[in-house]
């Protein structure tokens, strides 16, 4: 609070405290940052997992301290987020300062039920600035607000802005700054009777009715309707958006555009990235002479980086989309074309976009939940959101499919096998998401159930200048959170596979791996197809590119990590895997697509790309070819295929995934959580699938 | 009683009550669905829910779940 001198102006050099509330979906954000541009804080309030947001700006050399409240339709704490506003605005939030003033926001194309919040300030008796924001729109519309009159009888300034073209915004601060030494705010009268029982209707029931009369009052002479002659270009739009044939065709047009969108056009981009990457990292090998501040800082430090920011375009289409459908105000109409879908296992039609989106890659996908304002809804969201096959598991399927799965028809010439097995792990993890949030509904977020009271705004343009804002902040938040992170958990994941290093034992590993060899060949009988697999084995031995990738593949099954894989061993091996399928899966841990990156590391063949055909050949014959150790017993049999692809599947393998949870939901507990019980979903399916394969003879 | 759920597509109707006073009634009422109020049911979402109102001049969308809550007369 600030401190008043004798004559009770504010002396003009203490910041100004400005709370800004309003409901949401009325382009407070978008004022925010016209106001103060990028928040100076983002953080949470003491206890609760609602955003803290706080922007400062200077206007005619006064400093105003922002605080951007959580959007709400009521001060009536019903919600963690209304509790925050109210205690903000009563000055009870603990190392928040009582506001000097407030600013409601409020949507000019539907004033009479913003209003309602602003009854609810007013009678808190802040001094209060009302800013009617979406005016264009209300202009379009025909909708005429005399604002004097409205400020007037209100007892408080009423600003007309444009937030996108700064509009207003310097009369609004104009207003802001006199109002704590001018507004002498009164309460406002609610019909006086609304407390006593003699309608019939509830309490709350009459009070809303109160309310509701009051702003009719207030309203009455304040707004005039002109509705345009013909019929609208927006409403013959919202006739089209709507309709239950064409609504739904579009609807389904749009969702595919941008599924497609962040499945295929992002990948030129990404491809563009990593290259980009691959030629800085050959770059520093060029510059540096071999040895472990090279590769700390090619597969560690570069490796990290570039892992980070090829998730950059990704995340800037969905957000660019998600903006443009948030904008023109189709995102709601998608959340209630859907919410049927989704309403049966606990989570709302908000869920639909994030979960879609997931697909291609969990992390824009979690993100995209931020569009979710429930709390419980966005939580439940972001636990199940991994559980979507996203693109980064796709090639494990692919590859695994095509070796393992017998290419056979079923029942008709078309449909092969190893198409349904694909199929099929895709349908897993939708199944599973679907369980563990009907789980969860019942178990950790049982309580009261969550209505599903949703606005659903007309159609509008979108404003370049917001879509780009929101773009930018999604991909800045995620570079300087989680990007550091991401960096960090590569560095350590490299350090794992690099150490403990001596040349002497990778010169020992690779000649027994010789012998091993030897030994295979003579137990097979000369007609023995195998054979000539084994026989190519041995005769890259003897070249220097082969020989270098099993002193790789020594060194990584030597490192702390080759060793963690046989220390798992024997919680891997119920899953009919050895220890080299399990130092995979671990390894994996930075990013999932590595996975058959590590898997050639480790079969000696050095860094394939399984994405090229000869990479991919090589790993599937030398996937064929291996045996558990010291016996000619296969590792790779239909069964285990099976559990790896399950596992992946349903696994939370993906350190970038968990880091990106951590940073959405402001805590660790949530990806431990995830993790946990992923991992434990996920061996549990694997072992599943194995042993009734196995049971099978498969 | 007529319920807010069982007003045809189309058709308008007046709000006689709102039952409950838990957190999901506060809200429809908040919202502007008091007693008095003349609603129109826009439409319906393409799987039969939730319910698309016209009310107090701006578009609500709700499950039937909580349509069954209000009371309206026709």
């Amino acid at each position: 609070m600030n401190t008043h001198s004798a004559d009770g102006t504010l002396s003009p050099r203490d910041p100004l405290i400005v709370a800004l509330l309003g409901n949401p979906n009325t382009g407070k954000s978008t004022l925010f940052s016209a106001l103060a541009g990028i928040a100076t804080r983002v953080g949470n309030y003491p206890g609760v997992t609602v955003e803290e947001k706080i922007g400062q700006f200077t206007h005619h050399n006064q400093v105003i301290k922002l605080i951007d409240l959580p959007g709400t339709y009521s001060l009536f704490p019903k919600s963690p987020d209304e509790t925050v506003a109210v205690n903000v605005l009563r000055g009870q939030m603990p190392g928040v300062p009582l506001p000097d003033c407030v600013i409601v926001v409020a949507d000019a194309t539907n004033l009479e039920r913003n209003l309602y919040l602003a009854s609810q300030v007013l009678e808190i008796g802040l001094p209060t600035v009302i800013a009617l924001t979406l005016c264009d729109l209300a202009d379009e519309k025909g909708i005429v607000i005399d604002t004097a009159l409205l400020a007037q009888r209100l007892g408080c300034p009423v600003v007309r802005v444009i937030a996108p073209t700064h509009e207003g915004i310097a009369a609004l601060c104009d207003n802001v700054i006199a109002a704590p030494a001018t507004l002498h705010p009164s309460p406002i009268t609610l019909d006086r009777d609304f407390t006593a029982a003699n309608t019939g209707h509830s309490l709350p029931a009459r009070e809303a009715m109160a309310r509701y009369a009051w702003i009719e009052r207030q309203l009455s002479g304040v707004i005039t309707k002109t509705p345009p002659a013909s019929r609208s270009f927006d409403e013959r739009i919202d006739a089209v958006l709507t309709h239950r044939g064409w609504g739904t065709l579009i609807f389904i047009a749009t969702m595919l555009l941008v599924f497609t969108s962040i499945f295929w056009l992002a990948t030129p981009l990404m491809d563009l990235i990593s290259s980009g990457m691959d030629g800085l990292a050959t770059g520093v090998e060029s510059l540096l002479p071999p040895g472990a501040i090279r590769s700390l800082i090619v597969n560690g430090v570069l490796a990290g980086i570039g892992g980070v920011v090829v998730f950059l375009p990704q995340i800037a289409m969905l957000f660019f989309f998600v903006a443009i459908l948030e904008g023109c105000g189709y995102l709601s109409r998608a959340a209630f074309l859907m919410d049927r879908l989704l309403y049966g296992v606990g989570l709302s039609g908000k869920s639909f976009i994030p979960l879609l989106s997931s697909f291609a890659c969990a992390i824009p996908g979690i993100m995209a939940a931020r569009t979710i304002e429930n709390r419980r809804d966005r939580l439940l969201t972001i636990l199940v959101a991994p559980l979507m096959s996203c693109s980064a598991r796709l090639p494990v399927y692919l590859l695994l499919c095509g070796a393992f799965v017998p290419n056979v028809a079923v029942g008709v010439p078309w449909l092969r096998l190893p198409a349904l097995v694909l199929a099929a792990m895709y349908a897993v993890g939708v199944v599973v998401a679907a369980l563990v949030a009907l789980v969860l509904t019942q178990t950790v977020f049982r309580g009261p159930p969550q209505p599903f009271v949703m606005e659903l705004p007309g159609w509008r343009w979108p404003r370049a200048s917001v879509v780009w804002e929101r773009v930018r902040e999604a991909s800045w938040s995620f570079l300087q959170n989680a990007g550091t992170l991401i960096v960090a958990v590569s560095i350590v994941v490299w350090a794992l596979a690099s150490y403990p290093y001596s040349q002497q034992l990778i010169e020992a590993e690779v000649d027994a791996d010789r012998q091993k060899l030897v030994w295979r060949l003579s137990q097979y009988p000369p007609t023995d197809p195998d054979r000539v697999e084994i026989v190519d084995q041995l005769a890259s031995l003897e070249t220097a590119d082969g020989l270098e990738a099993a002193r790789r593949g020594a060194a990584q099954r030597q490192s702390f990590l080759g060793r963690a894989g046989r220390f798992i061993e024997p919680v891997v091996k119920p899953l009919g895997w050895d220890w080299r399928i399990g130092c995979a899966a671990i390894a994996s841990f930075p990013a999932r697509e590595v996975v058959l990156g590590t898997l050639g590391v480790i079969y000696n063949l050095g860094e394939i790309d399984p994405g090229e055909e000869d990479g991919s050949t090589a790993l599937v014959r030398r996937l064929r070819a291996a045996t558990w150790d010291g016996t000619n017993r296969k590792v790779y049999t239909l069964p285990v295929a099976l559990s790896i692809m399950i596992f992946f599947a349903l696994c939370a393998q993906c350190a970038s995934t968990l880091v990106v949870i951590a940073q959405e939901t402001n805590s660790w507990v949530w990806p431990v959580v995830a993790f946990t019980y992923m991992t434990l979903l996920a061996w549990l399916g694997a072992f599943a699938t194995y042993q009734i394969g196995s049971a099978f003879d498969l | 009683m007529l319920s807010l759920q069982e007003v045809a597509v189309g058709a308008s109707a007046r709000v006689r009550d709102v039952a409950g006073s838990d957190p999901t009634s506060l809200r429809l009422l908040e919202m502007g669905l008091t007693p008095g109020v003349k609603v129109r049911v826009v439409g319906t979402a393409p799987l039969g829910d939730p319910l698309e109102l016209e009310l107090r001049g701006y578009r609500l969308s709700i499950r039937r779940n909580e349509a069954s809550r209000v009371a309206v007369t026709q």
